[in-house]
């Protein structure tokens, strides 16, 4: 490209709100505010010098290193389409249906794989699942028969991870009978107020930041080995904080973060089987997420909150739901933590459709098949 | 057409002693004419926080520098009230019954007032070069006050009131992705990424900086920077490494590089100790690649 595509101030103006459109499809995040910005520094930019000229440009419309390292490539794909939608609007037209074409046919595939998936694994018991084998097998009994002891190990454990990642230090002071670090602020503040004296010094420590919890587990068939044990975590999880709560979900969601809060856990336990008719049937996370996301998210997510998943992420939803869902999830808590009873077994890769689709938007995916993978996890939430 | 501006601010920059390219001045150039904050990412060492006292010294405006680290406030960003000060003043009062209220106003008053980096910058006379250095250290709790500051130029201290911005500072951000920082303040800033640079430029930093080098060592040097930076290394060096290791051969009078100087020197370039065993095991190989072998022979 020896020169720009257009010549007049206006069409160049005109050209960059359409680049802007362009990105946003691209994935660049620009509102009405940095496009207006772009547009005034258009008047700054040399318009003899593409170099340069794609230099100010892509200072002002990217913002992130990704962006930045793409721009060259995206502004000369912008181009061509630019001039080839100006050459010919019908040869567009054919190559979008084109475009759609091909579309039609991913999803095609994608179903037939998913098809696939399903026939294979629906025909046989759960065991037969790849990844279910090995070590997973040979532990499946103490999950699903965790002795006393066992439980009573694992309270301690989750009270203890529980307290450690939802008291933070905050660098916010409060008054403190027990430090011996002088807040001067408040001394000042408080003797002023019953005299020009100081009579008193008052002490300060650092206030507690206390995050809050929210686990999502699933409880469909594919997690059956591990459901009952999921449910122990999440039992004593919900004892071992009070600001905690707790969803299960196969085909659709439910709170049971009351149930678990007042019953023990044997009693807990036969509730929630007979509440949730979907018990360890198939899944759908998308639509559950999404369904988490709109009923309770406003509510209960913000930066204060640790969204904890457990699943092995196999689902018969759409995918595109999950990512979505996971996407505001993400955004609006502090934290996700999707811990994978799979991800202990060796050979281990996110193949799961709806992990997969889930990934970009977790924050830490760490094995959760027994005792010794969650104490591991611990260490990594810290 | 702007192009000149363009060109005095390459110029202003190299008379600093800073090489720049044409994308770098291009930003600095509009982060200047449109009075926005801009955003310098890159990896460790490549002359991130030099851009904003290169620019302060360039333009003979004030550089006041922000340095963000985990737990950073506003007292420590903004204001505090000088607690001594105040404490002095009262016990000098003694009992003489004084109103209340008139010695709260003077014991809140600007004399009492210490001004922290933010608020120096927004109530100075001049504009002023507002550095916030590694702003990623910082938490997201500092990043949404500060995005407060930088859109309404203004600030609430509770005993005074409103400061309103007096001049509007130049602000630059750098950062190293040790975090990712907010959509927010992404959107507010110009961005810029700046990557370890190439031979030329790296060559023509080294010559810049270090004067009295030997032309080949230079050339040397920088050849071999650029082999270290394709190993797989925990800590890559930057160009301050570079610098670093010019001025310690140049010092040493050195005219080119041989095996047994490298070794002796690579804590200057790298460091981290099991990238210094590393490159030890394979330096060999890596003067070969530089061509700086022939040398030893």
């Amino acid at each position: 490209m020896a020169k720009l595509p257009v010549t007049y101030q206006t069409t160049i103006s005109g050209n960059v709100v359409l680049l802007c459109r362009f990105l946003r499809k691209r994935g660049f995040s620009l509102g009405a505010g940095e496009e207006a910005k772009a547009l005034e520094a258009l008047s700054w930019l040399p318009l003899t010098n593409e170099a340069l000229f794609i230099y100010g440009l892509r200072t002002m419309l990217a913002k992130n290193r990704h962006q930045f390292k793409k721009f060259d490539e995206f502004y000369r794909e912008f181009l061509e389409e630019r001039s080839k939608a100006a050459n010919s609007k019908k040869k567009e037209d054919t190559r979008e249906s084109g475009g759609r074409e091909m579309e039609a046919r991913n999803r095609q595939d994608e179903f037939e794989r998913l098809k696939n998936w399903l026939n294979l694994h629906q025909s046989g018991d759960a065991e037969t699942i790849p990844s279910y084998s090995g070590q997973e097998v040979l532990t499946k009994k103490k999950f699903s028969d965790l002795d006393p002891d066992e439980m009573k190990l694992m309270m301690r454990l989750l009270s203890q991870l529980a307290h450690q990642i939802t008291h933070r230090k905050s660098r916010l002071r409060k008054t403190s009978m027990n430090s011996r670090k002088l807040d001067l602020r408040r001394t000042i503040g408080s003797n002023l107020r019953k005299g020009t004296r100081i009579r008193e010094f008052v002490f300060s420590e650092p206030k507690e930041k206390k995050l809050k919890i929210v686990l999502l587990a699933d409880v469909s068939r594919s997690m059956e080995l591990y459901s009952r044990f999921f449910i122990y975590l999440v039992y004593a999880f919900q004892n071992a904080h009070d600001r905690i709560e707790t969803f299960v979900f196969s085909t659709a969601l439910h709170q049971v973060s009351d149930i678990l809060d007042n019953h023990d856990f044997d009693h807990a336990f036969r509730i929630i089987s007979d509440k949730v008719p979907h018990w360890s049937g198939g899944t759908k996370i998308g639509s559950c997420f999404q369904e988490f996301v709109r009923e309770f998210g406003y509510g209960l997510l913000d930066k204060k909150t640790i969204v904890f998943i457990l699943s092995d992420g196999w689902d018969t939803g759409d995918p595109l739901a999950i990512s979505g869902a996971m996407k505001s999830i993400h955004r609006q808590s502090r934290r996700v933590i999707w811990l994978n009873p799979l991800a202990g077994s060796p050979g281990f890769s996110p193949e799961a459709i709806g992990l997969k689709a889930a990934l970009p938007h977790v924050d830490i995916l760490a094995a959760a098949h027994n005792l010794e993978s969650l104490k591991e996890a611990m260490l990594r939430i810290r | 057409m702007k192009n000149k501006e363009l060109d005095q601010i390459s110029n202003m920059l190299k008379e600093q002693g800073y090489i720049s390219e044409d994308h770098i001045a291009m930003s600095l150039f509009l982060a200047m004419e449109l009075h926005m904050p801009l955003l310098v990412e890159g990896p460790a060492g490549v002359g991130k926080t030099e851009i904003g006292k290169v620019m302060a010294k360039a333009l003979g405006r004030e550089l006041i520098r922000l340095q963000c680290y985990e737990g950073l406030d506003s007292t420590h960003a903004l204001y505090e009230w000088n607690y001594q000060y105040q404490l002095l003043y009262l016990q000098m009062q003694g009992s003489g019954n004084k109103d209340i209220k008139e010695l709260e106003e003077t014991i809140f008053s600007d004399k009492f007032l210490l001004k922290r980096p933010v608020l120096r910058a927004i109530t100075q006379k001049d504009n002023a070069v507002l550095l916030i250095d590694e702003i990623d250290r910082a938490d997201e709790e500092f990043e949404s006050f500060l995005l407060e500051v930088l859109s309404d130029w203004q600030v609430t201290i509770p005993e005074i009131g409103t400061i309103r911005a007096t001049s509007k500072p130049q602000v630059i951000l750098t950062g190293n992705r040790t975090r990712d920082l907010s959509e927010s303040l992404r959107r507010r800033c110009i961005y810029l990424w700046i990557d370890y640079p190439e031979f030329e430029k790296e060559l023509a930093i080294v010559r810049t900086k270090v004067p009295g080098i030997d032309r080949q060592l230079g050339k040397e040097i920088c050849l071999f920077m650029a082999a270290l930076r394709r190993m797989k290394l925990e800590k890559i060096p930057g160009i301050s490494e570079t610098i670093d290791w010019a001025r310690a051969l140049a010092a040493m009078h050195m005219s080119h590089l041989d095996k047994k100087i490298v070794e002796d020197t690579l804590g200057v370039v790298l460091k981290d100790w099991q990238d210094i065993r590393h490159v030890r095991d394979t330096l060999s190989e890596l003067l070969e690649k530089t061509g700086v072998i022939s040398k030893i022979g």
